[in-house]
């Protein structure tokens, strides 16, 4: 995953932000997908419930308006002949006038499809229906037929409403008078069930919704949270940073004034007054010389040698600058003067070893590696209590290596008690971080290790030399 | 005045009060020729064999070639011609350095005048001079248990180990053949490896074949 995003160079932030974000993002589209699916089922199966259980009420309900008008009638048709027409024709005109409700009426079949009774469209009277059919392709008479025949049963198809003419959808009970083969039997609209039922489907959808929304909504203010979170940690980071480098600024500063302050008095000090001294002598000499004092000499030679202590003082001032031999030699050369004097001054063996070639680190590198060294070796003799030391450097595949190691009581215990001794540590840090490179401090209770490595980058390749000897051979 | 006597020198150094300080101090003795003074390395080996001075008086520290690349090439070219280092170092890794590239005197800047006319003196007689306190130096400090290569030495192991023959580095370098053969001869000595394969894998192992020299490049010296 890391890997995926560091394909598109995102700042750290940006990451830690995506990170948190998309779980979030998933896991709450996740949690409504579910919610949503199965409150919609939970209410599709509540609402086909509901129109069951209508529909039911509605079938009854007709049922018993049939069964009632066929017990009504039991009287006549009972008593009548297969053919007694004066008895059809009575109930016939007693079922035409047994109109109820807006849309309620009944109808009479005979078994070839002819329509005998329809109160409310007189037009469809002593017409043959067979093969009749609503707009959905429902067979309407003949399947009222078929059901008379086999006793009763329900039917449901779409019938223009008598009292707007529009087609809705319709549900019929019928029933025979099986000697006049007749189908009687009466229907009603069901477009409220329906639309009921519509209603209610609605109502769960503006439910589901309503729940998206809510979950939509808490997510966005997840990611506000998360987002603004980021961004306060994100100014807390950077005004800690600034802090960091302010103190860092000021370290530099305070360094650099100490630095001045310390060549500048080494300067008046020691060569200032050298310089001073051979200004009399010189001064004392030319006096000499005119009076043909013969101690003139004398003087001359006193001046040289005030120039001579003003010479090692300078050579002293400027190496303790900056090292030339780190740009004459190289490193190892440098190295190897470092050692020896550390060794000369404190009186810890420090030994070099080296098997780099000279002069084939960068000059930032360089610099980099001898002071870190320095750095190090000032550890050693302030803190360490270490009988040796040795400072190896060396390079390899990866690029060069500076190691130093001192056989000392380990960093760690007085650390903390004075508030600058990770400084130089810190310095070191910086220093190899500007190029690039790592610093790995190992420590135990019998000693230190300081790493240094710079990458591959700072090793100059070795076709540089020739090109650089040979402009010098042609020019 | 005979000329068998008089040595022929030539004063090179950048910084123009010494050069000609040092001119002076040089043309108070009679058995002394300046032939010329001049401010880097490449102006001496440029005009090498048009002056063929007895002895080169050169000052270590120099921009642009410094005073040990040009012992170098002076001494490949003109093998004769002795050379005395002058310096303001006084330590032992300079001296060293100065005698491995072929120097046959290292001399401080700030000693008594009289001792570089001694220096030259010896020098000419066919020894090694190393001024007081460059002696001083020299003892006081642990010798190195492998001699370093010298910047030439180096420039030729790099070529050869990235595959170029003693011709193709002759040519580069300007130089002859036999003069590269001596070279490889030296490096594999102090180095302690017979091969050419050898090389190239010491090359290797210790990164310089490796080196991108991607980050801001240095100056060779």
């Amino acid at each position: 995953m890391f890997a995926v995003l560091d394909r598109f160079r995102l700042t750290y932030g940006q990451k830690l932000f995506l990170l948190a974000a998309v779980p979030l993002v998933l896991s709450a589209a996740a949690i409504a997908i579910l919610v949503t699916n199965t409150s919609r089922q939970l209410a599709e199966r509540e609402i086909d419930a509901l129109e069951q259980q209508l529909i039911a009420a509605k079938q009854e309900e007709l049922r018993n308006y049939v069964t009632q008008a066929r017990n009504g009638f039991y009287f006549i048709y009972g008593a009548a002949a297969p053919d007694d027409q004066k008895a059809k024709d009575r109930v016939k005109q007693i079922l035409a006038a047994m109109i109820y409700g807006d849309e309620g009426f009944f109808f009479v079949y005979d078994y070839n499809g002819n329509n005998l009774v329809s109160p409310r469209q007189t037009e469809m009277i002593n017409q043959n229906w067979t093969g009749l059919q609503d707009s959905r392709g429902t067979p309407i008479v003949d399947e009222l037929i078929r059901i008379a025949r086999q006793g009763a049963g329900y039917h449901r198809y779409f019938w223009p409403k008598p009292s707007t003419g529009e087609e809705a959808e319709m549900i019929t009970y019928v029933t025979s008078f099986p000697s006049w083969q007749w189908a009687v039997g009466t229907g009603v609209f069901i477009d409220d069930v329906v639309a009921s039922v519509a209603a209610a489907r609605a109502e769960v959808e503006a439910r589901v919704q309503r729940t998206f929304f809510y979950i939509s909504g808490i997510t966005l203010g997840g990611l506000l949270l998360v987002f603004c979170s980021g961004i306060i940690l994100n100014v807390r980071e950077r005004r800690l940073a600034d802090v960091k480098l302010q103190a860092l600024t000021q370290r530099v500063f305070d360094a650099q004034e100490e630095e001045r302050g310390r060549v500048a008095r080494e300067l008046h000090d020691g060569i200032s007054q050298s310089l001073v001294g051979v200004k009399f002598a010189l001064d004392i000499a030319r006096r000499r010389i005119l009076k043909g004092d013969e101690r003139a000499e004398e003087a001359l030679v006193k001046g040289i040698d005030h120039l001579a202590t003003a010479i090692g003082d300078m050579r002293r001032i400027s190496h303790d600058l900056r090292p030339g031999m780190l740009d004459d030699l190289g490193l190892g050369p440098a190295l190897q003067n470092l050692t020896d004097n550390f060794t000369t001054r404190t009186g810890i063996t420090a030994r070099f070893s080296t098997v780099v070639f000279h002069n084939r680190l960068s000059q930032d590198a360089k610099i980099a590696l001898y002071r870190i060294a320095q750095e190090a070796l000032t550890n050693v003799e302030r803190h360490s209590k270490a009988q040796s030391v040795t400072v190896d450097l060396r390079g390899h595949t990866r690029g060069g290596t500076l190691r130093i190691t001192d056989t000392g009581k380990g960093v760690g215990q007085h650390r903390s008690r004075r508030p600058n001794s990770g400084l130089g540590l810190r310095n070191m840090q910086e220093r190899m971080d500007q190029l690039g490179g790592t610093l790995r401090v190992m420590s135990s209770k019998s000693g230190t290790i300081v790493e240094a490595e710079v990458p591959l980058t700072h090793l100059l390749p070795p076709d540089n030399t020739a090109l650089i000897d040979q402009r010098a051979s042609n020019e | 005045m005979t000329d068998t006597d008089l040595t022929r020198v030539v004063v090179v150094d950048d910084h123009p009060m010494v050069a000609e300080g040092i001119e002076a101090l040089l043309d108070s003795y009679d058995d002394i020729e300046v032939l010329a003074t001049l401010s880097d390395g490449h102006q001496i080996i440029e005009q090498l064999d048009a002056l063929s001075p007895d002895l080169i008086l050169m000052d270590l520290n120099m921009p642009g070639m410094n005073g040990l690349s040009a012992t170098e090439i002076i001494l490949e070219r003109r093998p004769e011609t002795r050379i005395l280092l002058l310096s303001m170092h006084d330590t032992p890794e300079y001296i060293r350095s100065a005698l491995s590239h072929g120097a046959k005197g290292y001399c401080l800047k700030d000693v008594p005048t009289e001792e570089i006319k001694h220096a030259i003196d010896v020098v000419m007689d066919g020894g090694r001079y190393l001024c007081n306190g460059a002696e001083d130096a020299m003892s006081a400090s642990v010798p190195n248990a492998r001699e370093q290569l010298t910047n030439r030495e180096q420039t030729i192991l790099l070529q050869l180990a990235s595959g170029k023959s003693n011709k193709a580095v002759a040519n580069t370098l300007d130089i002859s053949v036999r003069t590269v053969e001596t070279h490889r001869k030296n490096i594999k000595r102090k180095l302690g490896i017979s091969s050419t394969a050898g090389l190239t894998r010491y090359a290797l192992e210790n990164g310089v074949l490796q080196g991108t020299g991607a980050a801001r490049s240095t100056e060779i010296s």
